[in-house]
């Protein structure tokens, strides 16, 4: 079942002040902001911090004034992001992207920060009273965000060190759950080398798959270029970034470092190898 | 015969739409999915000898009638962007336009002399961008003395690979321009880059939003600014024109070539109309060489600049 696609973005700059921050902790935080408009899980945003640098970023949830973003602190930006306060101002331009489709009976499965996005998705889906199993990994307890709702909503989880839920990587917990309770279809967002599983795994099961995949970006609008995967030349920030199986397939890149921003893939050889 | 079929020197394009340089430009499976959705020809994001970053974000800014950038000459560098040629060429048969930037006439030189590794259809000498000034100074394409410089080394070292000169508007008069770039060698002139550079400033925290603080503008509100470029390069030179800067709809690629332009660029189109825009006017030139009655949309090149009004048209 597909939602109803949202208008084509205009892709235009709204600022808005920060209406709430909730630290999960030191390092994560969610920002409330405005809602602006409406949304589907796995669409993102770009959020700017005046004169300091704009970023995307995945919705984490929506609700009836405000719209969520959850921010884990990696770089530079994150770190001067999840520094601030309630009553900030900041800038959104968005919705971008394609969102999930509601599949019930779908396994969701978010891998650290990754959660972001499942979790709207199964926000979305508990309102909508459509079943689904939610899967939750992270390397330790403290790299979890929304431990409390997961745990309401009867999460599988797991940490890389036993810190919270089933010691190991989340995908295997995945074959024991599809024994036990067969699920339609699987839709996850997490580090590539975890979605890269889950993709195998989903073929091993036949199951259908909906997967969100992070590059650079720039422009948001479908113009620059900067996030058209190699094979298909697809742009993530328009035909994306949840990507199906027969999207998928026609990747290339999957596993390779990314491109950066002068569209350079690290680890390239100098000189060309390209003649003949 | 296919009635939208356009020349431009060495080449013919089975659409008169170019993808603009700087618009899905950066890598070979990019490129190839825009010629397979009806490009006639399509160009490289401009490169040069090194790779550059670029601007830091926002760098690109929708507002109501337009889209500023200040992307800032972000590419990979030649070594890279001869493999995506290479790679591109692989898989289609489309025109591909390489489009080179030099921080100095000599450099200039130099990425052309690499960028013929990879025998592209033809380079484009992209002497317009507006947004690296602080780093490079007045743009070539300002000056008389300095666009004839490029574009005479680009041509010396170019060979037998057709030579496009991007002009901007920014300058003293695009015609003499145009009639200088042929003067020293140029098959062919693209005009325009984006116009200005333009501001726009965040007022809720008193701020310009982008982060070099202006950018070049392009899409619909610069279309009129290009056709009356391209109008005055037609009146300067008899070189063919790549007519760019804010073709959105079929009426405007029509109003291009009656300018006096050979073929079409588009770019911010792709953000108003998506990937299926190439689609969208070549089937509305279609329909409007039908209409009209013409076996080839080359009938109506230039044809603004002498041909009285058609009978019955009540001008």
């Amino acid at each position: 079942m597909m939602t109803q696609a949202v208008p084509p973005a205009s892709g235009m700059l709204r600022m808005c002040r920060i209406l709430e921050v909730v630290a999960h902790s030191p390092v994560l935080k969610s920002f409330l902001v405005p809602r602006l408009f409406d949304a589907l899980p796995g669409q993102f945003v770009n959020l700017w911090l005046p004169g300091i640098d704009e970023k995307p970023f995945s919705i984490s949830g929506i609700r009836e004034t405000c719209m969520e973003l959850s921010v884990k602190a990696v770089g530079p930006f994150t770190r001067r992001l999840i520094e601030c306060a309630e009553g900030e101002w900041v800038g959104i331009r968005g919705p971008f992207g394609n969102g999930f489709p509601l599949e019930p009976g779908a396994l969701l499965v978010g891998g650290g920060i990754g959660m972001a996005p499942i979790r709207f998705l199964a926000q979305m889906m508990a309102e909508r009273g459509l079943p689904c199993t939610l899967v939750c990994g992270a390397r330790t307890r403290a790299d979890l965000i929304f431990e409390p709702e997961l745990l309401r909503w009867g999460c599988h989880m797991s940490t890389d060190d036993g810190s919270c839920g089933t010691c190991g990587q989340v995908t295997d917990l995945l074959d024991g759950l599809m024994a036990e309770h067969p699920a339609s279809a699987v839709c996850a967002a997490g580090p590539e080398p975890m979605l890269l599983r889950i993709m195998e795994f989903a073929d091993r099961w036949s199951l259908p798959y909906h997967i969100s995949f992070e590059r650079y970006m720039k422009c948001g609008i479908g113009i620059c270029g900067q996030c058209c995967v190699d094979g298909s030349g697809i742009r993530l920030c328009i035909e994306g970034p949840v990507l199906n199986r027969d999207q998928t397939r026609l990747v290339t890149e999957f596993g390779l470092p990314h491109r950066d921003a002068s569209g350079l893939r690290p680890g390239t050889p100098a000189s060309p190898l390209g003649k003949r | 015969m296919n009635p939208i079929q356009t020349t431009l020197p060495g080449l013919t394009l089975a659409s008169p739409l170019v993808l603009a340089s700087g618009i899905l430009g950066l890598t070979a499976s990019s490129l190839a999915r825009v010629a397979s959705l009806g490009a006639g020809a399509v160009t490289t994001k401009s490169f040069g000898v090194e790779p550059r970053a670029g601007h830091k974000a926002p760098s690109i800014l929708p507002y109501e009638h337009g889209i500023l950038n200040c992307v800032g000459l972000s590419n990979p560098g030649v070594d890279q962007m001869i493999r995506e040629i290479w790679a591109y060429r692989a898989r289609s048969v489309v025109p591909i336009i390489a489009s080179v930037f030099g921080k100095t006439v000599e450099e200039f030189g130099v990425v052309t002399a690499r960028a013929l590794e990879a025998e592209p259809d033809m380079i484009e000498a992209n002497v317009s961008c507006p947004n690296v000034a602080a780093e490079f100074g007045v743009p070539f394409g300002a000056d008389f003395g300095s666009c004839a410089q490029v574009t005479g080394i680009v041509k010396k070292n170019a060979g037998r690979i057709p030579v496009a000169v991007k002009l901007t508007v920014n300058c003293p008069a695009i015609g003499r321009m145009a009639g200088v770039c042929e003067e020293h060698g140029a098959d062919v002139i693209t005009a325009i880059n984006t116009i200005g550079p333009g501001m726009l400033i965040a007022t809720d925290v008193r701020r310009p939003v982008l982060s070099n603080l202006t950018g070049g503008v392009s899409g619909p509100a610069v279309f009129p600014v290009a056709l009356r470029a391209v109008w005055e390069v037609r009146k300067h030179t008899t070189l063919p024109i790549i007519g760019v800067g804010g073709v959105t709809t079929v009426d405007h690629a029509v109003q291009m070539l009656m300018a006096g332009a050979t073929a079409v660029g588009i770019g911010s189109a792709v953000h108003y109309g998506g990937v299926d825009v190439f689609q969208t006017i070549n089937e509305g030139l279609r329909e409007f060489a039908r209409a009209n009655g013409l076996a080839s949309l080359g009938a109506v090149i230039g044809t603004a600049h002498s041909e009285p009004p058609p009978r019955g048209s009540g001008a």
